[in-house]
């Protein structure tokens, strides 16, 4: 590590009105959303301070809105600006590149060729829909462009619950036959790791950890990064706990202070909203913790019952979000309640019972039941066929 | 004759290309198309109105907050419910931020590049750069510290997001100066920093930004406290001065060096607005953007706007129901043969307007609003055509220029007005109004969402049988602008502001980047 | 009219008790998660979620001492008889109820007229009720996959998985609570609905006189009431 590094890396943040100690405060903070401990923080500032060479990385758009984009530009220490021109190199990117049309996949395909060396960061569904063509990107189709680039790339970071499963697009009847880049990638067999960033849109913070945890502090050339992540592929100090279990609301609830309609004084009062469907219980993200928007707020503090936008098939399992229950889908009824089709079976059971007990009272049954058989129905028909022990 | 393809336009939001035919350098012929299908309106079918609120905004990525209000207003209309004042009020700021976020990123993140280059900013003279700015009345930054960092990025090698641009593109005005390049770069790493700014009141409002949480039907779930609202007040402040002194100012000093552009770039010069920013009458006429119709047939006069004279011509897109329906009742059945700009070629639908392509926009909004007497626009339109030396010719702005113009112009107005809908709000609340939220329990009928996102008009189309949704359409900004050929033929608003632009290099067809990206798409 | 005598040899007296917490575990079970699943007045939940866990254990512990029970406690083989034999056997198919499927579904739809033969439970009877081990093994597994301390153990999160995420697993558990309420209105409604001697014996472990069966499942003497 050259000491001049160390130079250019103070003096732009200097050039940025970052001084050292705020530097190493933000370390800090990365450290602790790493669950490193703050022994690391040097190690960090180091890693960070590398600055000579970026990190080569392509930014593809499958079937996106773009607000992962746009919410990528809601990073904070570092910022978009020094997430884009001092620690990766983002070679090609729809939303921001200078260059256009040929030139931009001209740029593309120069990274692509680096194989094993670049980061490939995929914002949106995969579209499989109509051969791929419900999404057309440089006369070619979505999926070209992903089979093309993923073989090669040392890691494909999928940014946003699109990207991660499908998302919104896929769901139900999911009319492009949208998917994630996990699930597309094994079709296909292609075995680049894939680290899985759900959430709609994805949060900048995280993106940041990531980039940090993978190329600054080498995690996926020793494979630490595999370790960190769960079952989904998704890094485990982000995913590993609920909303409900970090809600600063969570005090109310245990106290059963519930918000029972919008906009209500209970909700001045910052009242639990798990009555209004809240999906904060199964919603695995640190929402609560890391905020949105540079820290400026999050959904339950806005008055908002999460919608579970980070769980897998979030649309599907989390709507309608105003209620405590996902629809379920009946064949020829359409999206029911669950609570409706146990009331409707229970009604039916009540009414059988009822039914049945005026059967019973019509039969004479209900003091002391039938007189009973002399011997089992079984027994008296062999007997009659002249069989029989 | 020579066919030019732009594939991929970046620096938008989505994917779209752009087909131009250019003869003797000048564009004589264009083809749009849209390149992402994804069947939002079959999603909604069958789920609960409310989810459309939260489903509908993810159309889009950059202006989820508009999609979110036509979606929610769309149930509204069917249920027949009025919201609260302070929800208005509310819903008001939120959408003010996000139009200021918009526009500030479009204009400084995606567009600035094809205006200011950043390799001539290299050459600048520091001090230079102060006085210009001075002089220019522009925000002054740390200009040596930019070109400092601009200059070890170039040294670096590695380009990131610049790589392959078209620098020292004969098409950048030669004449501006090396110093009002490195304003431009200084202040493109500001509107990153104030963009944010912007969302950041979204999401003390909202809970997010992008895709926000509380314009729910009914109102809204937000309830300002006096710590949240003390949040959103200092940010719109801040914006407010930021656009005043350097978005405003940078406009009128880079525009005289691209005068040109008022010259070309018009289209067919009808314009639709729905209208944006409700008063408390809730009349489209009457907000604070109001609604209207410019034809080009009726010269530059307005026109009450009418959403049932909308039909979506589909003939030459990847749709195979019925062409020509009233989104109210179209269907969305796609399907996909091939790309043919002789045929089909496009994602995007061909909606028309009493037979017509509209732009929509900004410059929509500002044309209506200017003819239909709303103040604060004419005094600042008025101004900036002083400016730019085209004073009483207010028809000068259907121009590639004017389009970019009326933009930014409109960002100082909201800015305005958004402060004073935070005291409308801190009064309200003073006086003892404490509603946010409207309960409903009727779950039946038909309702339009008409409304405007930052890049244009916008109308969500809503049926609700049973409490489920029956049917769900969206017309968003970007089919109007982006509109393929219709059913005769007819060019959509893109497509023919195309038509006639100058083009320096065949090769890298900078101007019609310049006019796509114009419309916001 | 022909009812069964009901001696306490039918149900020992550890088996009135774990009956009688049973009701207690599921009464507080169904209300807690009934109030879980949607508070329906205000500052209730700790208390709820307490009374939730609380029970759950009363519940799996009656559970494991009803089974094991089972081995060592001898009760009555049939009805109207003080002839004993260990528990577990009444659990396992029974001589006297062979062939009686049919029947027995002939009878409650009032397609046979007199009483099929039956061992202490009838075929139906002992289906529905070894199904409760099952069914409260299965609420048990559900509802520890949606209870924060322990549902990140792989055990929990594969059958999570395995039916698509913490939402359609809490769906079950709210559903397997409702297949509890429907087999005790069942149970309750069959059980006394030809007279209440059954609720009497299990409640207050009070006899009652009636037929007497012989291990042929003949009346072998009694009295009618």
């Amino acid at each position: 590590m050259a000491h001049e590094d160390h130079d250019v890396i103070y003096d732009l943040l200097a050039a940025r009105g970052v001084s050292r100690r705020d530097f190493l405060k933000y370390c800090g903070s990365l450290a602790a959303m790493l669950g490193l401990s703050q022994a690391f923080v040097p190690e960090i500032a180091r890693a960070i301070n590398q600055g000579a060479k970026l990190q080569p990385a392509v930014w593809l758009n499958g079937g996106a809105c773009t607000g992962c984009t746009e919410s990528m530009a809601q990073a904070d220490s570092p910022d978009v600006a020094t997430v884009v021109l001092e620690i990766l190199s983002i070679d090609f990117m729809e939303t921001l590149s200078m260059a256009q049309g040929q030139d931009a996949l001209d740029a593309a395909e120069a990274v692509f060729e680096k194989e094993g060396e670049y980061i490939l960061i995929y914002e949106g569904s995969v579209m499989k829909g109509f051969d791929g063509n419900s999404l057309r990107i440089g006369g070619k189709t979505g999926l070209e462009e992903l089979d093309h680039a993923a073989p090669g790339a040392a890691a494909i970071v999928a940014v946003g619950s699109c990207a991660v499963d499908g998302g919104f697009v896929m769901a139900a009847p999911n009319p492009a036959d949208a998917t994630g880049v996990q699930m597309y990638l094994d079709e296909k067999g292609i075995s680049t790791p894939v680290v899985n960033l759900p959430t709609c849109p994805v949060n900048p913070e995280w993106v940041v950890a990531i980039v940090v945890d993978v190329l600054l502090l080498g995690s996926l050339e020793s494979g630490a990064i595999l370790d960190k992540l769960d079952r989904f592929g998704r890094p485990k100090y982000i995913f590993g706990q609920t909303i409900h279990d970090n809600c600063p609301r969570r005090g109310h609830f245990e106290n059963g202070n519930f918000v029972s309609e919008f906009g209500s004084e209970e909700e001045a009062l910052g009242y639990c909203l798990y009555k209004v469907g809240c999906k904060g219980p199964q919603t695995y993200t640190n929402c609560p913790i890391v905020r949105w928007n540079r820290r400026a707020s999050w959904c339950v503090e806005a008055g908002a019952p999460c919608i579970g936008c980070g769980s897998l098939d979030w649309v599907d399992v989390g709507a309608p979000f105003l209620n405590r229950h996902r629809d379920l889908p009946l064949p020829n009824v359409g999206n029911t309640q669950p609570g409706v089709i146990a009331g409707v079976v229970a009604g039916v059971a009540a009414a059988g019972l009822v039914a049945h007990g005026l059967g019973m009272k019509a039969t004479g049954r209900m003091d002391g039941g039938a007189p009973y058989e002399e011997m089992k129905e079984h027994d008296r028909k062999r007997m009659k066929k002249g069989g029989g022990k | 004759m020579a066919r030019q393809v732009v594939d991929p336009l970046t620096r938008i939001e989505g994917h779209l290309r752009v087909e131009v035919e250019v003869n003797d350098g000048v564009v004589t012929d264009a083809w749009v198309s849209g390149g992402l299908y994804r069947g939002m309106e079959k999603i909604l079918l069958d789920r609960r109105p409310s989810d459309a609120f939260f489903v509908a905004q993810r159309i889009c990525g950059v202006c989820p907050i508009s999609h979110g209000h036509a979606s929610t207003m769309s149930t509204e209309d069917a249920l027949g419910i009025t919201i609260p004042n302070n929800a208005r009020i509310v819903r008001n700021l939120i959408e003010a931020a996000q139009y200021i976020h918009s526009h500030i990123l479009w204009f400084y993140t995606l567009a600035a590049l094809d205006y200011v280059d950043p390799v001539k900013a290299l050459s600048a003279d520091i001090a230079d750069t102060y006085a210009l700015a001075q002089a220019a009345g522009t925000g002054v930054s740390d200009f040596g510290a930019v070109a400092k960092r601009l200059q070890a990025f170039v040294d670096n090698g590695q380009l990131s997001i610049f790589t392959n641009g078209w620098f020292g593109h004969p098409a950048y005005a030669e004449d501006m100066p090396a110093e009002l390049h490195l304003i431009g770069v200084a202040h493109y790493l500001e509107a990153l920093e104030m963009q944010a700014v912007a969302a950041e009141i979204i999401a003390v409002m909202g809970g997010k930004f992008p895709h926000f949480m509380t314009s729910i039907p009914g109102g809204t779930s937000f309830v300002p406290t006096e710590n949240k609202l003390d949040d959103i007040l200092f940010r719109f402040i801040k914006l407010n001065d930021w656009v005043t002194n350097t978005m405003i100012p940078d406009t009128l000093a880079i525009a005289p060096f691209y005068a040109g552009a008022l010259e070309y770039g018009g289209g067919h010069g009808n314009f639709l607005a729905w209208g944006v920013f409700n008063d408390d009458s809730f009349e489209m006429n009457n907000r604070y953007l109001p609604a209207g119709v410019i034809k080009v047939a009726d010269g530059l006069t307005v026109a009450d706007a009418d959403p049932s004279v909308l039909s979506e011509d589909v003939q030459r897109s990847w749709y195979e129901s019925a062409s020509g329906l009233h989104p109210s009742v179209g269907e969305a059945d796609a399907m996909f043969d091939e790309y043919n700009t002789e045929a089909r070629y496009s994602w995007c639908k061909a909606p028309r307007y009493d037979g017509a392509p509209m732009e929509a926009g900004p410059l929509s909004r500002m044309l209506v609003a200017y003819l239909r007497g709303v103040q604060p626009v004419q005094e600042i339109v008025d101004g900036a055509l002083a400016a730019l030396g085209a004073a009483g010719r207010p028809e000068v702005l259907v121009s590639l220029l004017g389009r970019i113009a009326a933009r930014n112009l409109e960002t100082k107005v909201v800015c305005d007005w958004s402060l004073e809908w935070c005291n409308e709000l801190i009064e309200a609340i003073a006086g003892g109004d404490s509603k946010y939220f409207e309960p409903h329990n009727v779950d039946e009928g038909m309702g339009a969402g008409l409304w405007e996102a930052p890049r244009g008009a916008l109308a969500h189309f809503i049926d609700i049988q049973g409490g489920k949704i029956d049917r769900y359409q969206v017309v968003t900004p970007s089919t109007w602008d982006c509109s393929s050929r219709d059913d005769q033929g007819v060019r959509g608003p893109m497509e023919e502001a195309l038509v006639g632009t100058p083009i320096i290099d065949p090769e890298r067809p900078l101007e019609a980047c310049r006019i796509a990206r114009s419309f916001d798409p | 009219m022909s009812h069964p005598a009901h001696y306490r040899e039918a149900h020992p007296f550890i088996f009135v008790m774990t009956h009688w917490i049973n009701l207690i575990a599921m009464v507080a079970l169904a209300f807690s998660g009934f109030y879980i699943h949607y508070p329906f007045f205000a500052g209730f939940m700790g208390v709820a979620r307490g009374m939730h866990f609380f029970f759950m254990y009363v519940l799996l512990i009656n559970l494991a001492v009803r089974i094991i029970a089972a081995f060592f406690v001898k009760s009555a083989t049939r009805l109207g008889s003080r002839e004993v034999d260990t528990d577990i056997k009444n659990w396992l198919p029974q001589k006297l109820n062979r062939h009686q499927l049919i029947p027995w579904i002939k009878y409650y739809i009032f397609l046979k007229k007199d009483h099929p033969i039956g061992a202490k439970y009838g075929v139906l009877q002992k289906i529905a009720y070894i199904a409760t081990v099952p069914l409260t093994l299965a609420a048990a597994y559900t509802g520890f996959a949606i209870y924060a301390p322990v549902m990140d153990w792989a055990f929990f999160t594969a059958g999570t998985d395995a039916v698509g995420g913490p939402m359609n697993m809490r769906i079950i558990h709210y559903y397997l609570m409702w297949a509890f309420i429907l087999f005790t209105a069942i149970h309750a409604y069959l059980a006394n609905v030809e007279g209440f001697s059954p609720s009497r014996l299990i409640f207050a472990w009070k006899e009652e006189e009636g037929l007497q069966f012989d291990a042929e499942g003949k009346i072998v003497g009694g009295t009618e009431h």
